[in-house]
């Protein structure tokens, strides 16, 4: 019996094919497996996906014995093809290889199309077009059929042909430039926020699109475009553009930390004492969003004074007055700890938290653990490690975070065998013709 | 002529036979009409006004729920949020509340009073989906946590979006958006490459939208149950998990090498400071560009290059060694400095254009507002127009995540004005009488 462990969930029956690489792909057909779904992660035969080794430059090798990465951390010192970074991407789903642009490959893909409910994909606009299976190909081999396509700018339009990965989508989305200092160069977002919100973005097109065939016994296409996405984050600085004319490339925006709207003051991060393992400061970001909040503020930091100046007796006065505010509230907080910092103000109400790193949310965050955030998982070729969770929680159907990664080519026999009927023969035969 | 048209909400004719906002039924349109249904066509969605969740009533009313959103009397905190038309503070004309509000009902009810917690009660007992975001405790005190509602509503999908769920050591602490990305990590990696120099979190409320989506994923995964069980389920998805699990690499390269990461300014955050790849162009804007070029693409750029008269020493053969030309490409080096010239030459969109045209994966900085002279965008039909009789004029929205003909999840309408549904609904849905309507208006337990 070859059948892969597939979590019991809503989703049991649902079989997707997946052409996804990189990040954003990745997340879409990723959601669904925790639910049950049955995910067919396609690689090409000679060259395995690049984030099967790691997150960074590491070593490993291609299908040819080259060495391409080196990772000393897993793997007990042999090749492996499982990091943990690849477990979350492509966390349990199935595991096969094969060349569509072969013919043979092809007519086997088409075969597996047929018995599927979406294929999903992050290539360029035209590769699935170049193998001879575009929308009106897949509809036709399956009318039911799901096809989700995730690129930079889409599979239509005049850029559609532009090259993308996640920074260049938040670039020219507009969602770098929202983030920054009031006279200085963008800061930008220091990952990949559209890799995985954006991956999260094509999931939940891709569910609703299963259940729009569902319903309809209809398939449908999905032309999934990151950089729209990203501009459907930034909806009402459109709508200020429209309405009132006013752009936000203009001084003084991005704010920075600071709230333009609603206007609020104090709302800033503050520099306490401390430094973290790389040299940068320690810092706490705190708001006053209410009148009540800021009166408790002033008398939690002694400085009940701070009420009736008419500097920063009202929410007005003290957004008029906000640097001067900053530098009262940053001398109170330089040469506290960060974490003191939080307690002291969340005890009377105000919103005050620790600006955290990565160390700081994985080993000191309580509420993580609380909600078993980093659980452990296994992988045998790389053995056991804790990795971030799938998040929702639900009360019939809550997500199964126990599952892994594929090996490279570990489902072919329930694929190749199993689904398609191919003999283990048939099988070594594409084999040696490079075709899986 | 065949047509082929979502059925908008509007377009649903009544028992009466006119539509809902009056005007002409669409079967009025000569020709065959195929009305087709949006995925969530014929939900009724109950939101508890929120910052927090408004987005989620959002994709769900542009993938065509029935969306009705309770709020104070007062109106949603989100009505108080501005850019406001004309920057004049009007509950009815936030831009913000415009947006994360499209199709919706408003209906005005205060919950704190006893028979504002009956109707509630009672909408949410024939609704399919009840969105909240309060802190835990709280509908419980008022009798409707999902406890309370659910044996009156076995096919209620419960759906709580807090920020840290229901129970643990933060629960209950005080948060807000930009809070949430300082708590969650995306702050933490985001900002410039000074270590002295604040962390600094984007803009646009990114905490709640992200979670926003992933708990929109967890109905519809809720929804699918329900077709074939008949059953709804409670769903907690917290604010605070959903940052923590979105930063990318950083929480990897600690979790996994017990490796620290440093803000960059335009770029990820890493182990170790990486040569920059953000630069300024001749008319000021930034570009994402990598100074990295593969051997075919090499001779474009050093053509390009000398073109600029930038070209210095690299017409020198050795920098055809692609290993030499990187190291030259390291902060100084021949190649950096080259690059740095030439952008500050040409325009960033010229430079787009060109490298792009080459095979390179660069990028212009763009303001967001920039993107509406691109034509691409509405090419795409990106851009759809919902009208504002507020200020006599249509504006054009962002049409959503997706270009699908088959899904179409965008904006139904503009967003509701103060209270705009409450008669309706109180006295269709809930068979009050009119006349009980207005003294519970009276009364300050609806508006």
């Amino acid at each position: 019996m070859t059948t892969p462990a597939i979590p019991k969930g809503p989703l049991n029956g649902i079989r997707i094919i997946d052409f996804t690489w990189k990040a954003v792909g990745p997340w879409s057909s990723r959601m669904l497996t925790p639910y049950g779904a049955e995910v067919i992660h396609i690689e090409p035969p000679h060259e395995p996906d690049d984030h099967r080794w790691d997150v960074r430059p590491a070593v490993g090798r291609n299908f040819d014995g080259q060495i391409t990465h080196n990772d000393h951390h897993f793997g007990n010192g042999k090749d492996y093809y499982s990091a943990p970074y690849w477990n979350q991407l492509h966390n349990g789903k199935l595991g096969v290889s094969l060349n569509a642009r072969n013919p043979k490959g092809k007519e086997l893909l088409e075969e597996l199309i047929k018995q599927s409910d979406a294929v999903v994909e992050n290539f360029s606009a035209r590769v699935l077009e170049n193998w001879g299976l575009g929308w009106e190909r897949l509809h036709e081999l399956n009318p039911k059929l799901v096809y989700v396509s995730t690129s930079g700018f889409g599979h239509e339009g005049s850029l559609s042909h532009y090259r993308t990965y996640g920074p260049i989508v938040q670039a020219e989305s507009g969602l770098t430039f929202t983030s920054g200092l009031p006279g200085r160069e963008p800061a930008g977002w220091g990952y990949s926020h559209m890799d995985i919100a954006g991956g999260w973005i094509g999931g939940l097109g891709l569910i609703m699109a299963l259940m729009q065939a569902r319903k309809t016994g209809e398939g449908t296409y999905v032309d999934y475009a990151v950089t729209e996405s990203a501009m459907t984050l930034l909806g009402p600085y459109f709508l200020d553009y429209h309405v009132n004319g006013r752009p936000t490339r203009r001084p003084g925006f991005p704010p920075g930390n600071h709230s333009e709207w609603p206007g609020v003051a104090p709302h800033n991060t503050y520099r306490c004492a401390g430094i973290d393992r790389q040299g940068q400061d320690w810092w706490v970001f705190l708001a006053c969003e209410t009148q009540e909040q800021f009166e408790a503020f002033a008398n939690a930091i002694g400085k009940p004074e701070l009420l009736s100046d008419p500097k920063f007796g009202t929410m007005e006065a003290r957004k008029a007055n906000e640097a001067e505010l900053d530098e009262i509230i940053a001398t109170w907080t330089a040469p506290r700890r960060r974490y003191e910092i939080m307690d002291q103000l969340q005890k009377v109400g105000v919103i005050a938290v620790a600006v955290q790193g990565p160390e700081d949310r994985v080993d000191y965050d309580p509420q993580l653990r609380h909600r078993g955030v980093y659980p452990l998982i296994q992988n045998p070729e790389v053995g056991e490690f804790e990795f971030e969770a799938f998040v929702p929680k639900m009360s019939r159907t809550s997500p199964d975070n126990s599952l892994r990664a594929p090996h490279v080519r570990e489902h072919e026999e329930y694929v190749f065998g199993e689904l398609l009927g191919l003999s283990e023969s048939d099988r070594d035969a594409l084999r040696s013709e490079g075709i899986i | 002529m065949l047509l082929r048209v979502f059925a908008r909400r509007r377009d649903v004719p009544s028992p009466e036979g006119a539509t809902r906002d009056g005007r002409a039924s669409l079967s009025a349109i000569p020709g065959e009409v195929v009305l087709l249904s949006k995925v969530f066509d014929g939900l009724t969605v109950i939101e508890l006004a929120d910052r927090r969740n408004q987005m989620v009533g959002k994709i769900m009313s542009d993938a065509g729920a029935r969306v009705i959103q309770i709020e104070p009397t007062r109106g949603s905190p989100g009505r108080y949020v501005g850019p406001f038309v004309n920057d004049v503070e009007d509950p009815n004309k936030s831009l913000d509340y415009w947006w994360f509000n499209t199709g919706k009902e408003s209906v005005c009810i205060d919950i704190t009073r006893l028979p504002g917690q009956q109707m509630l009660r009672r909408l949410i007992a024939s609704a399919d989906v009840f969105v909240e975001s309060t802190k835990p405790g709280t509908l419980a005190a008022l009798g409707l946590d999902y406890a309370s509602v659910a044996p009156s509503n076995s096919k209620l999908i419960y759906a709580s979006l807090t920020d840290f769920g229901q129970t643990g050591p933060w629960a209950q602490l005080e948060m807000n958006d930009p809070a949430h990305l300082a708590l969650g990590g995306q702050m933490g990696v985001g900002g410039y490459s000074d270590p002295k120099e604040t962390p600094i979190g984007g803009q646009g409320r990114q905490a709640y939208n992200a979670a926003s989506v992933m708990m929109a994923h967890s109905i519809t995964v809720a929804l699918w149950d329900r077709m074939t069980t008949d059953l709804g389920q409670y769903v907690d998805v917290a604010i605070h998990d959903c940052c923590a699990i979105c930063t990318e690499r950083p929480v990897s390269y600690w979790l996994w090498y017990n490796q620290p990461s440093v803000r960059q300014t335009g770029q990820h955050a890493g182990p170790t400071y990486a040569p920059p790849i953000q630069v300024q162009a001749a008319d000021g804007r930034h570009m994402n560009a990598r100074f990295n070029f593969p051997p075919n693409v090499w001779p474009k750029m050093l053509g390009w290059m000398k073109e600029l008269g930038v070209a210095g020493d690299l017409e020198d053969e050795k920098y055809n060694d692609a290993p030499t030309r990187q190291a030259a490409a390291a902060v100084g080096g021949p190649v950096d400095v080259a690059m740095k010239a030439l952008l500050a030459k040409v325009p960033a969109q010229e430079a787009f254009e060109k490298a792009q045209s080459f095979g390179l994966t660069w990028g212009v900085i763009r303001a967001p507002e920039e993107n509406l002279g691109i034509s691409h965008f509405a090419e795409r039909g990106f851009w759809r127009d919902v009208e504002h009789e507020e200020i006599g004029k249509t504006v054009p929205y962002p049409r959503g995540f997706y270009k699908s003909d088959g899904l179409d999840v965008s904006p139904d309408g503009r967003a509701p004005h103060l209270g705009e549904h409450t008669r309706a609904v109180l006295t269709k849905e809930l068979g009050i009488d009119a006349t009980q309507v207005e003294l519970l208006a009276q009364t300050g337990v609806v508006r």
